[in-house]
C-alpha cells in the first residue's frame, strides 16, 4: 500500500511540473501560482493544526514574511533570496510574541488572541510610515532575473513556489510521523494526559508555533516578490491570509496531512472565480457563500473533505477492511493514524 | 490635566457600552457554552439598524431602540433554534467554526447588501454636549452610558433574585443535572442567547449615533468583548462591568496620547500583559473557566 501512495504522490508532482507544458494561459497559470500559495501557507497553518491549535492568524507571519523580503530589498537592496531566509526568521521571532496566549489559552481565546495580533500588525504596518510606506505601500523594483526573483511571464513564478510548496509538504509529513508530531497529535485529544507520560507539551507546542510561522512568513515573501505591491490590507489581510488557510484547512480536513492541500486546492479555484465572477457591485459575495459552506460542511462532514471520502470509500469498499489491513495506513503506524483522523479535529 | 479627565470621561462612557456588550457574551458564554466569534456581528446589525431606520423613516435611535431590541431577540433565537442548537453536543472546535462562519457570513452580507463605506447616523439631539466642571460630554455618549449601565445592572439583579436567573445558573453550572431535575434546558437556551443578542443590540443602537457602522465594524467588538471576559472572568458579571470601564479607558487614553490608529493595538497589549501577570484573569476564575478554553 505504501508504494502505491507513493507512486500516486510522485505521479501527481509530475502532473504539477507539467501544468506550464500544457498551457501557456497566464490567467491559469497565476490562478495556478495562487493554489500553490494557498497550499503552502495552509499546510504551514496545519503545522499548529496537529496540536489542536487553531490559528486565526496567520496573516501575521505572511505579512511579516511580505515586508521582510520588500522592506530589505527595496530599502537596503539585500538580494531577495537572502530575504525569503530573512523572512522565515523574522516571522519565527514574531511568533513568539505569541507564546504567552499560546501556552496560557486554549482553543477559542487562542485563536482570538492570534486574530488581535495580526490586526496589531496590520494597524502598526500602516502606523510604521518610515518603515513600511504605509497605507501605500511598497512596490519592488521591475529589474528582472531569475537573482532577483523577477520575470515577464509567470511560469518561473510558478516553478519556485511549487518547489516552496513541496518542501513545506514534505517538511509537514516528516513532522507528522516524527516523535513530535506523534506528541502534538496526542495531546490534541488529551493534553493533559499526554504531560502526566511526561511529554513537555508546551514546547512542542512552540516549535510548532514556530515552523508554522517561519513556512508561512516564507510563502508571504515568495508573494511579496510575485505581487510586486505590498500594502498593509493586503499582505496583513485577515480574510485573505488568516481566515482563508483556516477555511482551506478545515474544509480539506484539520490535522490530517492531505487535508489542507486537498482544501487549497478546491477553495482556491473557487474564491478565484467567485471573486472574477461576482467583482464590482457584488464584492463579498463569495465571503458570503464561504460563510454558509464552512457552516455546512462542518455539519456535514466534521472532519472535512479528506476524512469524509474515506468514510465514503470504506462505506463502498468494504472487503479491504475484512484482511485486516486498512487501504490507507503503513503498517505500525496504523493505530496513530486512525487516532489523528478521528480526533486531529479537536482540541 | 483637564485633558486627561476629558479623556478618562469619555473611556469610561465609552466602556460601559463595551461592558453591555461583554455580559451578553459573558451570558451565552457562561450558560450555552457556545463561543460566539459572531457576537460583534450581532452589534453590527444593530448599528445598520439604526442607521437605515434613521435615514429612512426618520426614526430617532432612542424609538428604534424599542423595534430594533426584540427584533434581535428573536434573531438570537433563531440563531439558537436552527445554527447553534444542532451543533450543542459537538467538539468546542466545530462550535468555533460554526459562529466564525456565521461571522465570515454576516460580515460579507453586510458588504454585499449595503457596500464597504462608513454610515454615520447623525442624530442631532445627540451630538450637542454637556458640561459638568469643565468635562464634556454628549448627550449622545451619555445616554449610551446610562442605559448601558443600567442593563448590566438590571441583568445583575435578573441572575441573582429571579426564577428565570436562578435558572440559567444552574445551567451555567450543570446542565445535566439540570436536566434531570425537570429544567427544559433547550428552552433556557434560547432564553440565553435571545437576551445575549438583545444585549449585544442594545449597545449597537446606543453607539449608533457616535460612532459610523460599515461591515467590519463588528469584529473589534467581538475582540474586546472576548478582552473583558478574560479580564473578568467566566460568568462573573462585575467583573465584566469593571472590565469594560478599563478597556474603554485603556482605549480611549491610548488614542489621545500614542494615536487613534493605534488603540486596537493597546488593547491587544493590555491582554498580553494581563495574562503574563495574571493568566486567571483580574478576578480570579472558577473552575468552569476550563470548561470553554481558559487555563
Amino acid at each position: 500500500m505504501k508504494k502505491k501512495s507513493l507512486i500516486w504522490t510522485l505521479g501527481l508532482v509530475a502532473a504539477a511540473g507539467l501544468v506550464p507544458v500544457f498551457t501557456s494561459d497566464q490567467y491559469i497559470l497565476h490562478v495556478c501560482v495562487m493554489i500553490l500559495i494557498y497550499v503552502g501557507v495552509t499546510v504551514a497553518w496545519n503545522i499548529l493544526a496537529f496540536g489542536g491549535i487553531l490559528s486565526l492568524g496567520h496573516a501575521a507571519f505572511f505579512g511579516i514574511g511580505s515586508y521582510t523580503v520588500a522592506i530589505l530589498y527595496v530599502k537596503m537592496d539585500v538580494n531577495p533570496w537572502l530575504g525569503i531566509l530573512a523572512a522565515m526568521v523574522t516571522a519565527a521571532l514574531g511568533s513568539l510574541l505569541l507564546a504567552v496566549p499560546l501556552l496560557r489559552l486554549r482553543g477559542p481565546f487562542f485563536a482570538l488572541a492570534t486574530l488581535a495580533f495580526a490586526e496589531s500588525l496590520r494597524l502598526i504596518a500602516i502606523y510604521a510610515v518610515p518603515l513600511t510606506n504605509g497605507s501605500v505601500g511598497i512596490t519592488t523594483p521591475p529589474t528582472q532575473g531569475f537573482a532577483l526573483i523577477s520575470f515577464s511571464s509567470r511560469e518561473p513564478y510558478y516553478y519556485i513556489v511549487l518547489a516552496m510548496a513541496l518542501i513545506a509538504i514534505g517538511i509537514s509529513i516528516w513532522i507528522y510521523y516524527s516523535k513530535m508530531g506523534y506528541h502534538l497529535r496526542a495531546s490534541a485529544s488529551d493534553d493533559e494526559a499526554v504531560r502526566a507520560l511526561g511529554v513537555r507539551t508546551p514546547r512542542l507546542k512552540l516549535a510548532a508555533l514556530v515552523i508554522s510561522a517561519a513556512l508561512t512568513g516564507a510563502f508571504g515573501a515568495f508573494a511579496a516578490m510575485y505581487l510586486f505591491v505590498i500594502d498593509p490590507e493586503t499582505n496583513f489581510s485577515t480574510p485573505l491570509y488568516s481566515i482563508q488557510p483556516a477555511l482551506n484547512g478545515i474544509i480539506g480536513g484539520m490535522g490530517t496531512v492531505a487535508g489542507p492541500i486537498v482544501g487549497a486546492i478546491v477553495m482556491t479555484p473557487l474564491g478565484e472565480w467567485l471573486r472574477t465572477t461576482f467583482s464590482g457591485t457584488t464584492q463579498g459575495l463569495n465571503f458570503v457563500i464561504y460563510g454558509v459552506a464552512l457552516i455546512i460542511i462542518v455539519r456535514v462532514m466534521p472532519g472535512g473533505i479528506v476524512s469524509g471520502m474515506k468514510k465514503l470509500y470504506r462505506r463502498f469498499r468494504p472487503e479491504n477492511r475484512s484482511d485486516g489491513t486498512a487501504p490507507d495506513a503503513s503498517g505500525p503506524i496504523q493505530p496513530e493514524q486512525e487516532l489523528a483522523n478521528s480526533e486531529g479535529g479537536r482540541s | 490635566m483637564n485633558l486627561l479627565v476629558q479623556t478618562l470621561v469619555a473611556g469610561l462612557l465609552l466602556g460601559g457600552v463595551y461592558a453591555l456588550i461583554a455580559v451578553g457574551l459573558n451570558l451565552i458564554f457562561g450558560v450555552v457554552k457556545i463561543i460566539n466569534f459572531a457576537h460583534g456581528e450581532l452589534v453590527m446589525i444593530a448599528m445598520y439598524a439604526t442607521f437605515w431606520m434613521w435615514t429612512a423613516w426618520s426614526l430617532s435611535p432612542y424609538i428604534s431602540i424599542f423595534i430594533i431590541t426584540p427584533l434581535m431577540f428573536g434573531f438570537g433565537v433563531l440563531l439558537q433554534r436552527f445554527i447553534l442548537q444542532p451543533m450543542q453536543n459537538s467538539s468546542p472546535t466545530i462550535k468555533i467554526f460554526v459562529t466564525l462562519g456565521l461571522s465570515v457570513l454576516l460580515q460579507n452580507l453586510a458588504l454585499v447588501l449595503f457596500g464597504g463605506q462608513y454610515r454615520s447616523t447623525t442624530f442631532p439631539w445627540a451630538e450637542q454636549n454637556f458640561s459638568v466642571l469643565g468635562v464634556t460630554a454628549t448627550y449622545g455618549r451619555i445616554t449610551a452610558f446610562l442605559v448601558a449601565i443600567a442593563l448590566v445592572i438590571a441583568l445583575f439583579y435578573l441572575m441573582k433574585k429571579t426564577l428565570t436567573g436562578k435558572v440559567l445558573r444552574a445551567l451555567a453550572e450543570d446542565r445535566e443535572t439540570a436536566g434531570l431535575i425537570g429544567i427544559p434546558v433547550k428552552k433556557y437556551y434560547l432564553v440565553a442567547m435571545g437576551l445575549g443578542t438583545a444585549m449585544a443590540a442594545i449597545a449597537g443602537v446606543l453607539i449608533g449615533p457616535f460612532q459610523s457602522v460599515f461591515p467590519l465594524a463588528g469584529a473589534h467588538f467581538t475582540l474586546l468583548a472576548f478582552v473583558v471576559v478574560v479580564l473578568g472572568g467566566l460568568g462573573n458579571m462585575a467583573g465584566s462591568l469593571i472590565g469594560g470601564l478599563f478597556l474603554g479607558a485603556v482605549e480611549t487614553l491610548a488614542g489621545t496620547y500614542i494615536d487613534p490608529a493605534l488603540q486596537q493595538v493597546a488593547v491587544f497589549a493590555v491582554f498580553i500583559i494581563v495574562l503574563l501577570v495574571r493568566p486567571q484573569g483580574i478576578f480570579g476564575g472558577s473552575a468552569r473557566n476550563a470548561e470553554v478554553g481558559l487555563k
